[in-house]
């Protein structure tokens, strides 16, 4: 199914005026979206504004990351908890970073989700941001608490409240939001409402991307997407890239959909390395386009023992994002 | 010759034969294949017949019941292309034995229609089978009449290491090394590509532009899109192997040519040496069916590759001498314009 009306975005493309949807299917996806989108606009002299309850040093993706030789609770580590808070602070200090408890941003005083006072927090703040000097805004809440909640109204409130943010972002110069949304908060029929309520899909950054070869992380499936073409001279990096998302004895699904072409050494390397996994796994190869199906089919699958045919069509990520 | 024998076949006897029925008319014929496919049958082979539609009558009337252990495939379709028949019949062989059976193939090939490179392509091919089938156990009986070129069946008792007089199995004193027979079919030297061929150095290691300029040259003919991504990656994985392995100059040439069935021809020249007993991709690789790892698709650029770029063209020619290397791939092309090609 295409959907032309949507602009996909890797999130360090999202650009003032976008009105971003990111439905996660878990705390790594959502981390390695949001985590990168208020990082880099706090190292950019843009304002983030994010409203959740948790502290800033728990925003999702800033944890900083493990270093070689450091656990967690060792001083090492502790030095680096302590550095991120210092920063946050700072940022806080400036306002830079206004993290805004819900209840002050878009509760009722019953504690209800109230969209138009929503609305007000993200003008109010857009509009001192330009005062406070900065070039841009950045926008983000997770809506999932409110479909969880048991108001029975949270769907059309929320589906509300998206159309009047994106009225107040699109034509912004200087504003940009990325709505996000637990995938497992709600139906389908209820993501692909609130979804179409925006006119920008945002994704994690490529892990790779040379204008030939673009290597994408998926999570549900895990793997890789896999644009574009593949062969020798890009081989050590696509096997780098497939070595990180192998780790932890899950399948690995790649995702075809968008390869252009696949060498017959990249596809030796495939079958290299399915047969380096567990006995009960399986390398799937999901969505393959006609003529790369052809190539394979020639060859012989089972010449390529480990791998395996998945899905066909066009990836369930692509509608629903 | 060493008969290898391998663990998981120990049921079956190691003793591959490969042998060539020669006959002038049907009772000669009958007179040597009606035993080879009834001892099949009764010693419970896999016994397949490839013929076609006319002889299969012949035969299913000749055996009676017998008839029914017997499969019978069609030969225009069982023999359609040198690399995979091999391929495909060797895979056969392999499970058979691995079900502790034989198999059994009474070959009857199509000559007459086959233009003279393809011709030579499946006398190659009658040549490399018996490296191939070595430890397989399997009987493949391959009658040719009296009636065909004489080169044709001058050159089968060169392929075949025994031939069938009556039930007899006498040995062809004529009968060649088989790598030596498959060096004796790129003994002619390849005729010149024409003038107006499309040629391009290639200089950077980067293939990108290269598949570019393939494609849009391949699509300008009448090759079906599915021909398309199989040249690409069979240029692909010659190339990358000249820029590996060969010197440069690495030049491609591009043309189509009328000549012997139409085909698109891709040529890849460098100024490079094999090194003496390389491999020219004519035995196919075994699939890893006893789970000890067998020979995969992980040697990339190896022997699979160009053994898969054989799989992939309709010919591939390799000349590899002393005055640099030529690797020419050919494409069949439809004889009249495709009505629908594959894909979206």
């Amino acid at each position: 199914m295409e959907t032309p009306w949507f602009a996909k975005r890797p999130v360090s493309a999202v650009r003032p005026g976008d009105h971003a949807w990111l439905a996660y299917s878990g705390a790594a996806e959502r981390d390695a979206v949001i985590g990168p989108f208020v990082r880099e606009g706090l190292q950019t002299n843009e304002k983030v504004v994010y409203v959740t309850d948790l502290p800033p040093e728990s925003l999702p993706g800033l944890t900083p990351a493990p270093r070689p030789g450091v656990r967690a609770g060792d001083p090492a580590d502790a030095d680096s908890q302590a550095d991120l808070r210092a920063g946050l602070a700072a940022y806080t200090r400036t306002g830079q970073l206004r993290v805004i408890a819900r209840r002050d941003a878009c509760l009722d005083r019953d504690g209800g989700f109230e969209p138009a006072m929503m609305l007000d927090t993200l003008s109010r703040e857009v509009e001192a941001a330009f005062g406070q000097g900065f070039r841009a805004v950045r926008l983000t809440t997770d809506h999932s608490w409110v479909l969880n909640g048991p108001e029975a109204a949270g769907l059309p409130r929320m589906l509300g409240c998206e159309h009047r943010v994106g009225d107040a972002v699109s034509p912004s110069t200087m504003a940009m939001a990325i709505c996000q949304v637990d995938r497992r908060a709600c139906p389908r029929d209820q993501l692909v409402a609130l979804r179409d309520t925006h006119e920008v899909l945002v994704e994690v950054n490529p892990e790779f991307d040379d204008g030939i070869l673009k290597i994408v992380r998926t999570f549900e499936p895990n793997g890789l997407r896999v644009e574009g073409e593949l062969d020798a001279a890009r081989h050590a990096v696509f096997a780098e890239k497939l070595a990180q998302v192998s780790t932890a004895r899950r399948r690995v699904h790649l995702d075809f959909s968008r390869l252009g072409f696949i060498d017959l050494g990249g596809l030796g390397l495939l079958a290299q390395h399915a047969t380096r996994l567990h006995a009960d796994e399986a390398l799937v190869l999901d969505h393959l386009p006609p003529d790369v199906e052809n190539v394979i089919e020639m060859v012989g699958w089972h010449r390529l023992p480990g791998l395996t045919r998945g899905g066909d069509g066009l990836p369930e990520t692509e509608d629903v994002l | 010759m060493i008969i290898v024998i391998r663990t998981g076949w120990a049921t079956v006897s190691a003793s591959f034969t490969h042998r060539v029925l020669p006959y002038d008319g049907v009772d000669e014929f009958l007179g040597g294949a009606l035993p080879f496919l009834r001892d099949g049958v009764d010693a419970g082979d896999r016994v397949v017949a490839v013929t076609g539609v006319g002889r299969e009558e012949l035969l299913r009337d000749a055996l009676g019941p017998a008839a029914a252990g017997v499969e019978f495939a069609d030969a225009a379709t069982w023999y359609a292309h040198p690399t995979r028949t091999l391929a495909d019949c060797l895979g056969d062989a392999d499970n058979t034995a691995w079900q502790g059976r034989r198999l059994r193939v009474l070959g009857d090939p199509v000559w007459a229609s086959r233009p003279p490179l393809e011709v030579i392509e499946w006398q190659r091919v009658e040549a490399i089978v018996n490296v191939a089938f070595q430890g397989t156990g399997a009987s493949l009986l391959c009658p040719y009449a009296a009636s065909l070129p004489a080169g044709v069946v001058a050159a089968a008792r060169r392929t075949h290491p025994e031939s069938l007089r009556g039930v007899r199995a006498v040995a062809n004193p004529g009968y060649m090394d088989p790598w030596a027979y498959s060096a004796l079919c790129d003994g002619e030297p390849l005729p010149p590509p024409p003038g107006d061929a499309d040629a391009l150095k290639i200089d950077r290691p980067d293939l990108y532009w290269l598949r570019a300029y393939v494609s849009d040259y391949a699509r300008q003919t009448r090759l079906p899109e599915e021909g398309v991504q199989r040249l690409l990656v069979a240029v692909t994985e010659v190339v990358t192997n000249a820029l590996r392995h060969g010197e440069p100059p690495i030049v491609l040439r591009l043309w189509t040519d009328a000549s012997g069935g139409p085909a698109l021809v891709c040529e890849v020249t460098d100024e490079g040496r094999w090194p003496s007993g390389a491999a020219y991709g004519l035995v196919p690789p075994r699939p890893a069916v006893d789970g000890t790892g067998g020979e995969t698709g992980a040697e990339g650029g190896g022997r699979f590759g160009l053994w898969a770029v054989r799989l992939l063209c309709s010919i591939v020619q390799i000349r590899a001498g002393d005055g640099g290397t030529t690797v020419r791939l050919r494409l069949a092309l439809p004889a009249v314009p495709a009505e629908s090609v594959n894909g979206v």
